[in-house]
């Protein structure tokens, strides 16, 4: 089991920012239930410059500090300058940076630094995840101050690969930035289609079986495929149980496989859209009075922001 | 009537004062039950149980005899193994409503998610709206009516009992024929659709077994021995 959750404020590109990190916070921790191993959230939006937000961890030990200070170095070899930075106990690391060349430059530089793990690179969106459940993390992450248009999140009960905070959701579609999914289900041809994208020159971090399907997003959008028709593709291509979500710098969608065998619910309003894997995750952000969409087998949304 | 808060208690608790209120055939009505999961299941009773608002997984599961309406919309296994009673619900179901369900009826009013009853055992499940894929997968016993459409595989691998159909059916699942419904049997149906108060008779359409999946006669080696 896993739970994943998503939200969007419709207007909130010409209203401002709007509270989607807490709310993320509320529906995840309604779903504790689903998975209690980690926590994780895109908050997508913010866009306050034309700076790439940098998320990565060191690890947890008394060397993060130097850990952080290499990754700063390996940002500046590659003509990045930090522009903003904080901290957080563990060895979370926020960086803002500016930078004008190849992402992909940028994050095989990191990466490529030991005792680094990059989690998000963004133009507009960030991915925080830690082990744990959705109230601690919040409290411990500050994930009231993330604000923004549109995010996605998951509480996890790992099936499939190590728990630990790498292979918490969000995974980061390398090295496309915006680019994340959360998913819940098992992949069953994961080895065969990891085994084409890396022969296409596509890296995997983690050996997380949802790490596929932001990889495989990343490599359709990149071709020029709409959210919706990669969506679409995934539903054909991906076997085993997915219920998932994806969220872009244009917005966010989500896919269910052929057997409709993971939950999901949506409602929507005027104003914004909220979709959960239970709509107990729902009615902490909606009232009563909106009326619920489950998607059936095989179905895709998408919504723009 | 006495009045429950959901959100004083935990589920567990309240679960409690419901099967006590059951045995005084009290009956009771549950406020901001907030889609979770697992409300009144487990009573073994007539009773009578109202819940103002949508409710999560398993709700009015593992009952024999209680009458539970929700003006809400359910999560996954609504009504799962009931045994004797009734469920309404005024909107929509998820997944495997009425699962394993041996007696009684469970009414939907608005749409149900995959695998309605699957493994049904008997009762009556009644859908107004339309259902999702493997509707009726496995099912062994009883009957479901949905007004509307059923999704793919529909019937899959059932062994008796029938699913009749107001809409389309996308597709019928392994051994699952369609058969004619006689008059008598449509008019009974329409009798008991009549409290969803749907403007038009849907002139249903039945889904049966086939029976070409039945290997019953054929023992594996070693149960043969044993003979």
């Amino acid at each position: 089991m896993c739970g994943v959750g998503g939200i969007m404020y419709k207007d909130s590109r010409s209203l401002g920012p709007a509270s989607v990190g807490m709310d993320l916070v509320k529906m995840l921790d309604a779903m504790a239930h689903r998975g209690s191993d980690s926590t994780g959230i895109t908050v997508a939006g913010e866009g306050i410059s034309d700076d790439l937000i940098i998320r990565l961890w060191t690890g947890d030990t008394e060397s993060s500090e130097e850990v952080m200070a290499r990754a700063e170095d390996a940002i500046g070899q590659v003509g990045a300058a930090v522009t903003g930075r904080r901290s957080w106990g563990g060895g979370f690391l926020r960086l803002t940076v500016n930078y004008e060349g190849e992402v992909s430059r940028l994050a095989e530089a990191l990466i490529g630094t030991p005792s680094v793990s990059l989690h998000s690179i963004g133009e507009v969106s960030e991915v925080v995840k830690d082990v744990g459940i959705a109230s601690d993390m919040g409290a411990k992450h500050h994930l009231g101050d993330l604000k923004g248009t549109h995010g996605i999140g998951h509480v996890r009960m790992a099936t499939e690969s190590k728990v630990d905070i790498n292979h918490a959701h969000p995974f980061w579609a390398f090295p496309f930035p915006d680019i994340t999914v959360v998913h819940n289900g098992q992949l069953t041809n994961y080895h065969k289609m990891r085994r084409k994208y890396e022969d296409a020159g596509h890296r995997f971090q983690t050996g997380n079986d949802s790490e596929l399907i932001a990889v495989y997003l990343a490599d359709r959008l990149e071709n020029g495929d709409e959210l919706d028709i990669a969506l679409r593709g995934s539903v054909e291509d991906l076997d085993g149980t997915f219920t998932y979500l994806v969220s872009t710098s244009e917005g966010m969608g989500c896919a269910k496989d052929r057997w409709a065998a993971k939950p999901l619910v949506t409602m929507e309003t005027d104003d914004m859209v909220a979709i959960a894997s239970e709509e107990v995750a729902l009615r902490t952000v909606l009232s009563d009075e909106i009326d619920r969409v489950e998607p059936q087998e095989a179905e895709v949304m998408t919504w723009s922001i | 009537m006495v009045n429950l808060d959901a959100s004083d208690s935990t589920i567990r608790d309240l679960n409690v004062q419901l099967k006590r209120l059951a045995l005084k055939d009290e009956e009771a009505r549950i406020k901001n039950p907030r889609a979770q999961h697992n409300i009144a299941v487990g009573i073994l009773q007539h009773c009578r149980i109202h819940i103002e608002g949508s409710v999560g997984y398993y709700c009015a599961s593992l009952l024999d005899g209680p009458e539970v309406s929700i003006d809400g919309n359910a999560g996954w296994a609504l009504g799962e193994n009931l045994m004797s009673g009734k469920i309404v619900l005024s909107k929509d179901a998820g997944a495997s409503v009425g699962a394993s369900m041996r007696g009684g009826e469970v009414v939907v009013g608005g749409n149900a998610g995959a695998r309605a009853g699957i493994s049904m055992k008997g009762g009556t499940l009644l859908v107004k709206g339309s259902t999702g894929f493997l509707t009726g997968f496995m099912m062994q016993k009883g009957r479901i009516i949905v007004c509307g459409d059923v999704g793919e595989a529909a019937g899959d691998s059932m062994y008796e009992g029938a699913i009749y159909v107001g809409g389309e059916v996308r597709s019928l699942g392994s051994d699952a024929v369609i058969q004619d419904v006689a008059e008598g049997e449509l008019i009974e149906l329409w009798e008991t659709i009549d409290v969803l108060g749907l403007a038009e008779k849907p002139r249903f359409k039945k889904i049966v077994s086939a029976k070409r999946l039945y290997n019953f006669d054929s023992l594996e080696r070693l149960e043969k021995t044993v003979i």
